[in-house]
This record gives C-alpha cells, sequence and structure tokens, in this order.
C-alpha cells in the first residue's frame, strides 16, 4: 500500500509538469449537460468574455490584420500582418522570431509551436466584440473553425496554443481566471444551455 | 576592390620605396599651420614621417588611405572620386585602405562636424594634380619630348602627336624621384568628369555579401570576448560583487572590476570575460552586482524638464548674441508671442552596438574597433596608459553607424583595460541595451522664445535655451554662454532684423552627454525654425514669403525659389497641410518642404518632403540625396517616437522594443535637390536633419491649426 | 556536438544548445556577415534563411536550426550577383551597410514568394528590418528594381 501511495505521488508529479506546459486540465467528458439555466449561463460566459478579452488572448485575436501586443494591446510593431493562413507574411513570418518556447526575458517574443492568429478565411475576431457578439460568433460553426460546442469547450480546455496565455512569459500580465477555471466555466456557459448574453451586456 | 588593414610596418616602409612607387601625402608639421606636400623621396630626403595618402606602385595599382572614418556618410567613395578626378585613373584601379590613428601624419582625423570632405578636399585635388603631373613629366622625360604634348587619361600617359602611352606604373621609377611641382593647375567644375557625378559607391559590394568587416566583425586568434554590467546610473559605483556563479557558466573565463573614466566622472562596473560573447553574456546575467549611487542627484525627466523651463522665465541667462533692444521692442509691441519649445534627450542607437578589440602587450597597444577619432583613441589611450602614441596602433574599422557617439573614447580605452588585465586579445561588445541606457546622450534641451511684429515687420526676436552643455565634460565652470546657442539660425537673419539676442541659461544635470548628428542644430534649428513659422502667421504671411524678406543673401533667395518650384507651393490646396524650414549646419544650407493629409482612417500621413541642399562644391550629389533621405529618417524618429527619459537616474528605454526606430512602412517619400554652385563645400551627412522636425510641425498646423512645440509628439494622435 | 548545414557545408559544432544560432555562426564559424543588432528580435540584423525563412538568428537557438538549412549572406549568391545585390548596388542602397545582410535576406523570402511585389508587400515585408541610417527609400527601389530583372530573365 505504502508502494503504491509512493508511485501515485511520482505519477502526481509527473502529470503535474506535464499539465503545466500542456494542457492544465485531464480530458473532462466534454458532452455533460446540466439542466437550461440561462442567468448562469450567460453569468458563465461573462467570466469567459473577460478571460477572451484581455490581452492574452484578444491579441491574436485582432478586429484588423494587425496583432496585438503588450498589456496595452498596442498594435504589432514592424507592420507584422496576418497572412493567409494566419502565420504572417513574406519575411515576417510569426515563427521567424516566435520559437517553440518563449524567450526568456522581459520584451523577449514569446513562442508556442503554434504561434499565430487565426487564417484570414476564419479570422475569429475578439477585439471590439460584445459579450452577445463574441457569444453567438463562438456557437456559429461557420465562424469558429467548424467546432462544434464540444470541441469548442476542448479547444479552450486543452488546445496548448490557448494554454500559452497562462504561461505568458516574463512581464506580461495573466488572464483574470486560471485555466482550471477558465475551462468550467467555459462548460459551465455550454452545459447550462450555450446562452449568449443580451445586446446591452457588458 | 578589397579593403585590407595596413600595418604600421607597412607605413614606414612606404618612406623607403622611391623608386618603386610614387608615393604622395602631406606632412603636418607640429608647429606649422600649413602642412606641406610631400613625395616619399622628399620624405625620406628629409627623414620626415609622411602619410602615404596615395600610393602608385609598379603595377600602377593605385592606393588610397582614408584619413576619416566610413560610417555611412561616404568617406570612402568621395575621397577616391576626388583623387581619380584629378589623378587621371579609373575609379575601379583605386584600392582604398583605412588610416590608422596618428594626428601627426593626418591632421585631424575626427569624422565629425561633417568635414571629410570640406576640410580636406582642397588639398586632395591639389596632391591628385601634383601626382598627375609628376606622371607626364616623367613620361615626357623618358620620351624626351615637351611635357606640353603630354596627357593624362585613365591611369595612362599619352603622347599626343604620336598615339604612344606609358601607363602609371612605368613610370612611378622615374616620377617618384622627381621633386613635386609647387603649382599645379586645377580643373575647372566644367572640366570634371567624376566630381558631381552619381557614380556607385566603391563600398558596396562589400555590403551586400558579408565581406565589409565592422568592428564587431574582428577576430584575432585567441582572442577572448567580454561584457560589462556597468552602473545603470552611469556614475555610480560597485559596491560589492559576487563572480561565483558567473564564473560556473562554461566558457567564462574571467570576472571582475573595471573602472572607465566618463569626461571628468568614473564609471564603474564588473567585467565579464569568455570564450565567445554568448557565454560571456550568460556570465554577465548571473552576476550580482551591489552598486553605491550616492553623491550624486538621480534624475527625474519630468522634473528635468520643469526646471528647465523654470529657468527660462526667471533668468536672463549668458548673452551668445545680442543687437539692438528686444526687450524695450517687446515691451513695445501690440501682436507678439512668448512659447516654449522643448526637444528630447536622445540615444545614438547606431544598428551596430559599440565594441572595440584590443590587445595590450608589453610593448606595443593596438586596437581595433568602429572608431571615428582614431587620433583621439591614440591619444587617450597614452594618456590613460602612459604609453608613447609611437606604440599604440589604432585601426578603424567600417563603421556600423556613429552619428557622434564613436567618437568618443570610453569605449576603446574600456577594451584595452580589460585586456591589459587578462594578457589576451579582447573583444568587449556592448548589448543594445548597454548602448542605449549608458548615453552619453544628446542633452534634451528647452528653449523660449519671444517676439514681436509691428507694421507686419519683425520688430524683435528674443530667444533663450536652458540644457546641460557638451563643453562641460571636463569644466562645469559657467562664465560665458554655450558657444553653439545660435547653431542652426541663418546668419543673414542677423542682417535685416534689428532686434535679437540669444541667451544660454545655465542648465546642469550629471547625466552624460554629447553630441548627436547635427549636435545643437538637431534642437536649436526646431526651436528657432518653428518660432519663424509662428512669427509668420503672426504676421499674416506666407511661410516663405516671410524667409524672403529676412533671408537677403542670394543663395538663400535661391534656395526659397528652388523649395517654393519643386513643392509646388503656389499650387497647393485645401485639405494638404504644407509646412517649411530653413537651418543652417556645418556651412551648409537646407530648405525643406514637408507635405502631410488626413487619411481616411484619421490619422495623419507625411505625404512627401523635399529637400533642398546648398552645400556649395560637392563630390557625389546621390550620396547627398542619400545622406539628406538618412537625416530625414533619424529627424522622424527624433520628433515623433524617440525621448530617452529617466526615472529615479535609470534610463526607462533599453532596446528597439521601447526606442521605436521609424521602420519601412514609416517611410515618406522624400525628393533631395541639390543647389549648383562653385561656393566652398558645406557638410552633407548632418545639415539634411534639422529642418525636418519644424517643417512638419508647421505642415500639421497648416492641416490642423494645431502647434506642437514639445518634441517628440505622438503622430496617430495628432 | 551539433550539425549546422550552413550555405551548403556541413559543420558540426560544439556548442551548448541554448546558445543562438547568431553567436554560433559569428564565433564559432566566423561568418561575420549576420550581425547582432538588438538580441531581441526587434531589428532584423541577424536575419538569416532556416528552410527559406528568414528567421532572427539571435532568438533561434542552435537547437531549432540542428540539422536543417541554413543560408547566410555569404551565402545568398555565390558572385554577389543575386538580382537583389545587383540592384542594391546600382542605386547605392547601403550607407554604413551593417543592416543590409538582414535587409538582403528578408528581401529574398519577399521576392521568391512575390516576384512583383507592390509597395504595400514590401511595407509588409520588410518592416522587420530596421536601419538607422535611413535607407528604406531606396530599399524599396531596389526591390522593385531586383524584381524587374528577375522578370527579365537575371538568375536568382
Amino acid at each position: 500500500m505504502k508502494k503504491l501511495a509512493a508511485i501515485t505521488v511520482i505519477l502526481l508529479i509527473g502529470s503535474a509538469i506535464i499539465l503545466s506546459f500542456k494542457t492544465e486540465t485531464a480530458k473532462v467528458n466534454t458532452t455533460a449537460t446540466l439542466p437550461k439555466d440561462s442567468v448562469g449561463s450567460v453569468k458563465a460566459f461573462i467570466s469567459v468574455y473577460k478571460v477572451l478579452m484581455s490581452a492574452r488572448c484578444m491579441n491574436c485575436h485582432p478586429s484588423g490584420d494587425v496583432p496585438l501586443q503588450g498589456d496595452d494591446s498596442h498594435l504589432h510593431t514592424m507592420n507584422v500582418k496576418r497572412g493567409a493562413d494566419g502565420h504572417g507574411m513574406y519575411s515576417v513570418r510569426c515563427s521567424n522570431c516566435h520559437q517553440a518556447e518563449n524567450t526568456r526575458g522581459l520584451h523577449m517574443p514569446p513562442g508556442n509551436p503554434k504561434w499565430g492568429l487565426p487564417p484570414a478565411n476564419m479570422r475569429m475576431v475578439f477585439q471590439g466584440r460584445t459579450p452577445r457578439e463574441l457569444a453567438l460568433q463562438l456557437l456559429d460553426p461557420k465562424q469558429n473553425g467548424g467546432r462544434t460546442k464540444a470541441q469548442l469547450i476542448d479547444h479552450m480546455a486543452n488546445d496548448a496554443l490557448v494554454g500559452w496565455a497562462w504561461h505568458p512569459g516574463d512581464g506580461r500580465t495573466l488572464p483574470p481566471l486560471t485555466r482550471p477555471a477558465f475551462a468550467a466555466q467555459v462548460r459551465a456557459w455550454i452545459a447550462k444551455g450555450a446562452y449568449a448574453p443580451g445586446a446591452d451586456a457588458k | 576592390m578589397e579593403t585590407k588593414e595596413v600595418s604600421r610596418r607597412n607605413f614606414l616602409r612606404v618612406t623607403g620605396i622611391a623608386g618603386t612607387a610614387l608615393c604622395l601625402g602631406f606632412y603636418f608639421p607640429a608647429n606649422a599651420k600649413q602642412e606641406e606636400l610631400v613625395t616619399a623621396s622628399g620624405a625620406a630626403d628629409s627623414e620626415i614621417e609622411m602619410n602615404a595618402w596615395i600610393r602608385i606602385d609598379a603595377n600602377g595599382k593605385v592606393t588610397l588611405t582614408d584619413h576619416r572614418a566610413e560610417m555611412g556618410q561616404g568617406s570612402y567613395q568621395s575621397v577616391p572620386q576626388i583623387i581619380a578626378e584629378e589623378l587621371e585613373v579609373d575609379l575601379k584601379d583605386i584600392n582604398v585602405v583605412f588610416a590608422q590613428g596618428d594626428q601627426a601624419k593626418y591632421g585631424s582625423q575626427i569624422t565629425g562636424g561633417s568635414s571629410t570632405i570640406r576640410g580636406i578636399y582642397k588639398k586632395l585635388l591639389k596632391l591628385s594634380a601634383t601626382a598627375r603631373e609628376m606622371l607626364i613629366t616623367a613620361a615626357a622625360t623618358k620620351w624626351n619630348v615637351p611635357g606640353g604634348e603630354c596627357y593624362a587619361e585613365s591611369g595612362h600617359v599619352i603622347h599626343k602627336p604620336s598615339g604612344k602611352k606609358f601607363n602609371y606604373g612605368e613610370l612611378v621609377a622615374v616620377a617618384s624621384k622627381l621633386p613635386a611641382p609647387k603649382e599645379v593647375k586645377l580643373k575647372k567644375i566644367s572640366e570634371y568628369k567624376l566630381i558631381r557625378k552619381p557614380l556607385q559607391k566603391l563600398d558596396t559590394p562589400l555590403k551586400t555579401n558579408g565581406g565589409a568587416i565592422f568592428g564587431l566583425d574582428k577576430k584575432l586568434p585567441g582572442m577572448l570576448y567580454a561584457v560589462v554590467e556597468r552602473n545603470p546610473r552611469q556614475r555610480g559605483k560597485v559596491k560589492s560583487f559576487s563572480d561565483a556563479a558567473a564564473l560556473k557558466v562554461p566558457g567564462v573565463k574571467h570576472v571582475f572590476k573595471v573602472q572607465m573614466k566618463v569626461f571628468n566622472t568614473i564609471r564603474e562596473g564588473v567585467a565579464v570575460v569568455a570564450d565567445s560573447t554568448w557565454a560571456a553574456m550568460q556570465g554577465r546575467k548571473v552576476l550580482h552586482v551591489e552598486w553605491d549611487d550616492s553623491g550624486f542627484e538621480h534624475v527625474n525627466s519630468a522634473d528635468l524638464f520643469k526646471r528647465q523651463e523654470e529657468l527660462l522665465r526667471k533668468e536672463e541667462g549668458l548673452f551668445a548674441k545680442k543687437q539692438g533692444d528686444p526687450d524695450k521692442a517687446i515691451e513695445q509691441a501690440a501682436k507678439k508671442i512668448d512659447v516654449i519649445y522643448q526637444t528630447p534627450y536622445q540615444a545614438h542607437s547606431a544598428m551596430e552596438p559599440l565594441n572595440c578589440v584590443a590587445y595590450y602587450q608589453s610593448d606595443k597597444v593596438e586596437v581595433w574597433g568602429p572608431i571615428q577619432a582614431p587620433d583621439w583613441v591614440q591619444g587617450g589611450i597614452s594618456t590613460e596608459f602612459k604609453i608613447p602614441k609611437e606604440k599604440i596602433i589604432v585601426n578603424m574599422t567600417f563603421l556600423g553607424g556613429g552619428f557622434g557617439r564613436k567618437a568618443f573614447l570610453d569605449y576603446p580605452l574600456e577594451a584595452v583595460t580589460i585586456s591589459k588585465e587578462i594578457g589576451k586579445p579582447v573583444q568587449v561588445v556592448w548589448t543594445r541595451e548597454d548602448d542605449m541606457t549608458q548615453g552619453p546622450f544628446r542633452a534634451g534641451i528647452s528653449y523660449r522664445g519671444q517676439g514681436a511684429i509691428e507694421n507686419g515687420e519683425i520688430s524683435a526676436l528674443k530667444f533663450k535655451m536652458a540644457g546641460q552643455n557638451i563643453d562641460h565634460w571636463n569644466s562645469p565652470k559657467r562664465d560665458h554662454a554655450n558657444g553653439s546657442t545660435t547653431e542652426g539660425f541663418l546668419n543673414p537673419y542677423f542682417e535685416s532684423i534689428k532686434n535679437i539676442s540669444f541667451a544660454d541659461v545655465p542648465f546642469e544635470m550629471p547625466l552624460p552627454n554629447m553630441w548627436w548628428r547635427s549636435v545643437y542644430a538637431s534642437t536649436n534649428g526646431f526651436a528657432y525654425e518653428s518660432f519663424m513659422n509662428e512669427m509668420a502667421v503672426l504676421a499674416g504671411q506666407d511661410q516663405l514669403d516671410f524667409r524672403r524678406r529676412y533671408l537677403k543673401d542670394e543663395r538663400c533667395q535661391r534656395l526659397i525659389d528652388k523649395m517654393e518650384e519643386v513643392s509646388g507651393w503656389k499650387s497647393r490646396k485645401k485639405g494638404d497641410g504644407f509646412g517649411v524650414a530653413i537651418t543652417e549646419c556645418f556651412t551648409s544650407t537646407v530648405g525643406q518642404v514637408v507635405k502631410v493629409s488626413r487619411r481616411a482612417d484619421g490619422k495623419v500621413k507625411i505625404d512627401h518632403v523635399w529637400a533642398v541642399m546648398d552645400c556649395g562644391w560637392y563630390v557625389n550629389p546621390d550620396i547627398i540625396s542619400a545622406q539628406v533621405e538618412g537625416s530625414i529618417v533619424m529627424a522622424l524618429g527624433a520628433a515623433t517616437t524617440h525621448e530617452i527619459t529617466f526615472k529615479d537616474g535609470l534610463t526607462e528605454q533599453q532596446n528597439f522594443y521601447n526606442y521605436q526606430m521609424p521602420r519601412m512602412s514609416d517611410m515618406p517619400l522624400v525628393e533631395v535637390h541639390v543647389m549648383d554652385n562653385d561656393a566652398d563645400a558645406g557638410g552633407v551627412g548632418e545639415p539634411g536633419l534639422p529642418p525636418f522636425s519644424p517643417a512638419l510641425t508647421d505642415a500639421i498646423f497648416d492641416l490642423t491649426g494645431k502647434r506642437i512645440r514639445k518634441l517628440p509628439f505622438d503622430m496617430n494622435a495628432v | 556536438m551539433i550539425t549546422l548545414n550552413v550555405n551548403g557545408q556541413r559543420h558540426n559544432v560544439d556548442a551548448d544548445p541554448n546558445m543562438p544560432l547568431l553567436w554560433a555562426i559569428r564565433d564559432i564559424l566566423g561568418l561575420t556577415g549576420t550581425k547582432y543588432g538588438c538580441g531581441a528580435a526587434q531589428c532584423g540584423a541577424c536575419t538569416v534563411h532556416l528552410n527559406g525563412e528568414a528567421v532572427r538568428s539571435c532568438v533561434t537557438k542552435v537547437s531549432r536550426a540542428a540539422g536543417q538549412q541554413i543560408v547566410t549572406i555569404e551565402g545568398l549568391s555565390v558572385a554577389n550577383d543575386h538580382p537583389l545585390q545587383l540592384a542594391w548596388n546600382e542605386l547605392n542602397v547601403p550607407q554604413c551597410g551593417y543592416c543590409q545582410s538582414g535587409q538582403l535576406m528578408s528581401a529574398a523570402v519577399l521576392l521568391r514568394e512575390n516576384p512583383n511585389p507592390t509597395d504595400q508587400d514590401i511595407d509588409d515585408a520588410m518592416s522587420g528590418n530596421i536601419c538607422r541610417c535611413g535607407t528604406y527609400q531606396r530599399v524599396r527601389a531596389a526591390i522593385h528594381k531586383a524584381a524587374a530583372m528577375q522578370r527579365e530573365g537575371a538568375k536568382i
């Protein structure tokens, strides 16, 4: 029994290390539903919205074709552009500077193997969207990359590039919720009926 | 075309090769005002050490020693272009080498003040014509024909009646034994074949294939690399440091404290020496240094400018120039203005960060680096290390930009200090952050302009400046005005404006400061020419016509006509913002017209800049265009983004992420016109910079009605 | 030992895998045409081609470049005759020249992917390369010139 406990601890440490760099939350049953609850669903979405509109998420979901930078979400210097595939143009491709991992140090390029914006034909704009607009957009497979609700939850909860937002490197503010808390709110939003907030919600 | 380093041994040999090569240079007698032109045989006879400016060997190969730095301003092209003209050789047959630092041989070598051409072109023309005449005489002697029947062309002397020819190489044996003629005839401007032509630059091939050797590219066998953690408040001391972690970094060899003289203060730091630049940088990252920053003010930028403004309101200052009685005229006038302009501290930020290679040996010291003033470096090492100058060899590499910063001695001296400590050759590399945070900076200066208009005419101008004075590096004594208080302001104004004064209000700060491209004209020009534009508005007159009334000098009048013509000034449309400024800098006058408009997205865009340069006699109009284009880009950064600020004595900007350079997408269309005249040559590398910011802000005023008096300003917010 | 394939030559280098490619190229291989300007992927002076992409070698670790195809300015052409190099010479583009290796390496990717770039394309491709001397207007003109030369059949 003692031996088993020790092994478990090791496994936990092992998985914790993996989680801290990759997924954070273990896979959960993303198809779970709860009784419909428009108030609870909207409330959960507002929490989700705050995360999505934080600099760490919004900077790569800009309204234009220029990514944003910094906690103040200024236009990316160097006239960087989205490009057709979302990974930049010509000699200014994302991965020319952004490595597979954050480059250490203040103001150094953050990194991830998938670093980039959504592609030009699926721009997934966050910047400037009201909560209602963003909720409807996220739920619309024509605008969300063809994702089902389950895939949407999986993306938010497990995608490695999304997960970068919680390991953004030196000097960058974290989103307002932890990733597990964020994932929980996404699940709650959808499980409670995936309601979009009213037009006047902020 | 290749660059090679000339060793000192080669130089000494030069004096002894009469008969096998023709060498001509100048001898700068220590106590004489006028240098003498000498030939190698003449030098050998009189045992003087000459510089071999031009050397033609028995193969006809011409080697030219460029006594000045090449930092982008074009000496590598313009100096040979002058020599090839009068020497009658093809540019492609000239090999250019950089001179080593030696004031006794070359006279002043400081590449500053836009002085390379204007300082020496007459001598170079004469030197080359002298060589040509000696070669012609040699040929005539060999053919036994009158010299008048011979002429030189393309590296050959040709006997006109017979068509016989010698190439220069065949003539050097005879020519080198001839005495130099006392007088030679120089070409008229109309006879030039190379000068005034936009020829392709000789150094471009080296700069398109990675072949040009900059300071950072210099490698020596066994060389180590050093980075230095310097006090972030520039003049503080090292209290203590721990080297344990740094010494554990693979490749790190030494960690020790260094002291460096910076003007009249000492900068302290800790050097990390390793077998690669990267290892040294890694070692530095884990260095723990405690600083003692007591005994001097920790500057805050906001306070600094507030203090300047208070001084300008309170103090009369020290007059640099005064005529008439501006105070009385201003007091009596009904129409007057009284405004403050502010310009920020600036970093030089050459693309090649500071660096230097040094090798301190028991019998000599040799340095290689991007050095603007090799003769000063030689002198500085001699003084600091108490070594005779003849044991100090200073080699200039190509400079990856200089802008004034690389005329300072701290970084070569630092390299020598470190090499002496470790007993090995070392390359000291400044990171971009070191380069940006340590200064010396261009000082931020505030100005107060007061002026009055009577009957549509300027009845008085009164300017005061308050800012750090570069001359106070070594002596902060304030008993006379900054000698550059009127720099940038056009002299003809003094003839047509009766009541006028310029004063300098003493202002001191413990921040290292020094010249920056176009020096005081870069800040004065903004204040003085912005003010002239404000006066034009007050007088209800067109800015160009207004200047015409006061700049009665003929060259200025022609310059204004040209500005008007090329910019379409008279046919400008509603909705366009047009602005102008004219400044003088290093004896050249540059006028600029800037056009701005509002884009569909509401932001103001610079559509076009027309620059008219009057630099008198010139060599290569394309180099002039390039220098003015570049000056405008540098001025654009200084006007719209660049500001070095200090908080608690620390520089707040570290790298291009918070000191944003203009980029391709910011580049306005620049059109440069060069005035044609044969007046003495003026500067080229710097004079294009000062008029840009006042012309730009004037254009914005024209478009928006808003006058910008503080730089930098945000183009996106106007 | 890490294998670096630079300009068609294989080098086995003994370097910290975390060392930026820039310093390996310059200090170990001695190819000094690639420049250090900022160390923070801000200026583009260190641009080299990694499998054809214009990467900033100051933030690219040698571990990423191991075994990949690297081309530096020294390998852009054999005889300094890439259309861009010819155009750079013709239009006197460089001043101090320090940033020009990076400018050329970036421009080469642009021309390869877009043989007929507009001014906007040039803005989009070249704004990652800082030139303190302010040669932008000439870089732009020279890219147009090289594109024309390339269309007329100059070899690449």
